[in-house]
C-alpha cells in the first residue's frame, strides 16, 4: 500500500494495531477493521466479481479468514493493509474462478476503453499510472484487465483476439518493464 | 526488451503473474509451495502487492451494509482467533512466517525475529508481554508462549501439529534446573492456551518451555516420557 500520505499512514497503523489486538482473541477489534476497511473491500472485490452479492461473500470470506491467521501477520515482513488486501484478492479470485464465465456488460466491452478506465482511476502522479502508461496500449492492456478485473489468460486471449501463448508473452515482457519502471 | 531474461527476472515476472492471478494448475500450486518455503518468492510477490496495490486505493468504497458485518460475526462466534483454517490459504499465509525455514535462517535468529515482530505488534495492541518464547522444532516455529506483566502465560500454536490417536499435547517450562520440568498445560490439539503457572515465580529471561506429545490424561509420572515436538527459551520481549 502507499503509505505517503499521512491518512494512508495512519490507516496502516490503525489496521496493524487491530490485528495484533485479533491475534490476542479480541472480536471489537475485528470490527474496527471492518469500520475501517470494508467499505473500500466491498468497492475491491465488486470491481472484481462484479456482483453485489459474490463481492459481500469475498468480505465475509476474508474477514473470516483474516480472524483465523490475525497471528499469523508478521508486521516485519509487510503492511497490514496489503496483507488485508491480498487476502481479499486471493478470496475473491476463487470466487470467480469457481463461478466460472457468467456474463456482464463489461465482458462484452472493448479491451481498450476499459483498460483505460482502469487507468483513469489512479492518480496523474502515480508510478503505477506512469509505467503502465510507458507500455503498448495491448500490452499495458493485459496487466490492467488482469489485475483490476480478474480476468484469466484465456479471457485476456479472447477479448483480445490473440493466441493464448502471445498473451502469456505479453503479460511478462509487461511484468518486467513495469519491474524495471517501478524499481 | 530483447535482453535475455535472468533466473530472477523469471522469478519476479512469475512473482507478478501469481499477483495478477493468472497462474493455473500445477504452475499455481508450486508458486504456493514456493510462498511456504522460498523467502526470495515471498519478497517478489510482495513488491508485486506493493505495486499494484494503487488501483485498490483508488477503487471507490461501497457500503459495506451492518448485515454483513453480522454475518462474519456469526461465523466466528464461538470461534478462538487462528485455531484452524483452510489449508490452502493457511499454507499460503503461512508462508510469511515459515520462510525462516526457506532462508536457512538459523534458529536464534528466527527467534530473535519474530519475538521482535510479535513484541511490536503486541505493544501496538497496548498489551504487554513481558517475556516471548518461540517454541520450534529445528528452525520451524510451532507455538508462542507469551508471559504478560499481569501474570497471565499464554500458549498460541503457529502451526496444526498433528496428534496421533490416545496422544495429547502436553506444555512443560523448567523453572529452575533443581525443580526440573514443570506441567503447564495439556490439549488434545494445538490450540490457544493458558498456561497454569500459578504455582511458579513469574518467567524469568532464557526460560525454557517445551512441548511434548504424552499419553491421553498427561504424563503419568509427572515428568516428560514422550518426543520433544518444540521447544524455546523466553526472551525479553522488545
Amino acid at each position: 500500500m502507499s503509505t505517503s500520505s499521512q491518512t494512508d499512514g495512519a490507516a496502516e497503523a490503525q489496521v496493524a494495531a487491530a490485528l495484533a489486538r485479533c491475534a490476542g482473541g479480541d472480536r471489537n477489534a475485528l470490527r474496527v477493521i471492518y469500520d475501517l476497511e470494508a467499505g473500500r473491500m466491498t468497492g475491491v472485490a465488486r470491481r472484481l466479481l462484479r456482483r453485489q452479492d459474490l463481492a459481500e461473500e469475498a468480505v465475509q470470506d476474508t474477514f473470516m479468514r483474516v480472524w483465523r491467521a490475525a497471528r499469523t501477520f508478521d508486521p516485519q515482513k509487510g503492511s497490514a493493509r496489503t496483507w488485508l488486501y491480498a487476502i481479499l484478492r486471493n478470496s475473491a479470485l476463487s470466487i470467480l474462478r469457481d463461478e466460472g464465465r457468467f456474463t456482464s456488460d463489461e465482458d462484452k466491452q472493448e479491451s481498450a476503453p476499459m483498460t483505460e478506465s482502469a487507468l483513469a482511476l489512479l492518480p496523474e502522479t502515480s508510478a503505477l499510472r506512469r509505467c503502465l502508461e510507458r507500455l503498448d496500449a495491448e500490452r499495458r492492456a493485459v496487466v490492467v484487465l488482469a489485475y483490476v478485473h480478474g480476468l484469466s489468460h484465456g479471457e485476456l486471449a479472447g477479448k483480445l483476439g490473440v493466441p493464448l501463448g502471445t498473451v502469456k508473452s505479453w503479460v511478462r515482457r509487461s511484468l518486467l518493464s513495469l519491474q524495471e519502471c517501478m524499481g | 526488451m530483447s535482453a535475455p531474461l535472468t533466473d530472477r527476472d523469471d522469478d519476479s515476472a512469475l512473482a507478478g503473474e501469481y499477483e495478477l492471478g493468472l497462474l493455473e494448475g500445477e504452475a499455481k500450486a508450486q508458486a504456493e509451495r514456493r510462498l511456504a518455503t522460498d523467502a526470495a518468492f515471498v519478497r517478489e510477490v510482495e513488491r508485486w502487492r506493493t505495486r499494484f496495490a494503487a488501483f485498490d486505493d483508488a477503487t471507490p468504497p461501497l457500503a459495506a451494509p451492518e448485515a454483513l458485518w453480522r454475518k462474519i460475526e456469526g461465523g466466528i462466534a464461538g470461534q478462538p482467533a487462528a485455531v484452524a483454517s483452510a489449508p490452502s490459504l493457511w499454507s499460503r499465509i503461512w508462508g510469511d512466517l515459515a520462510v525462516m525455514r526457506g532462508a536457512a535462517v538459523g534458529a536464534s535468529l528466527a527467534v530473535l525475529v519474530l519475538a521482535i515482530g510479535l513484541g511490536a505488534a503486541i505493544r501496538a495492541a497496548n498489551k504487554q508481554p513481558v517475556m516471548v518464547a518461540v517454541l520450534l522444532d529445528g528452525d520451524r516455529a510451532g507455538a508462542v508462549v507469551q508471559a504478560f506483566a499481569d501474570g497471565r502465560t499464554v500458549l498460541l500454536p503457529l502451526t496444526s501439529i498433528s496428534v496421533p490417536e490416545g496422544k495429547v499435547l502436553e506444555v512443560w517450562t523448567l523453572p529452575s534446573r533443581e525443580r526440573g520440568p514443570v506441567s503447564v498445560g495439556l490439549m488434545e490439539r494445538a490450540r490457544t492456551l493458558t498456561l497454569s503457572l500459578k504455582d511458579l515465580p513469574a518467567p524469568r529471561a532464557d526460560q525454557l518451555f517445551e512441548i511434548t506429545l504424552e499419553p491421553a490424561g498427561g504424563s503419568p509420572i509427572g515428568r516428560p516420557t514422550g518426543p520433544v515436538l518444540f521447544k524455546g527459551n523466553t526472551a525479553l520481549a522488545l
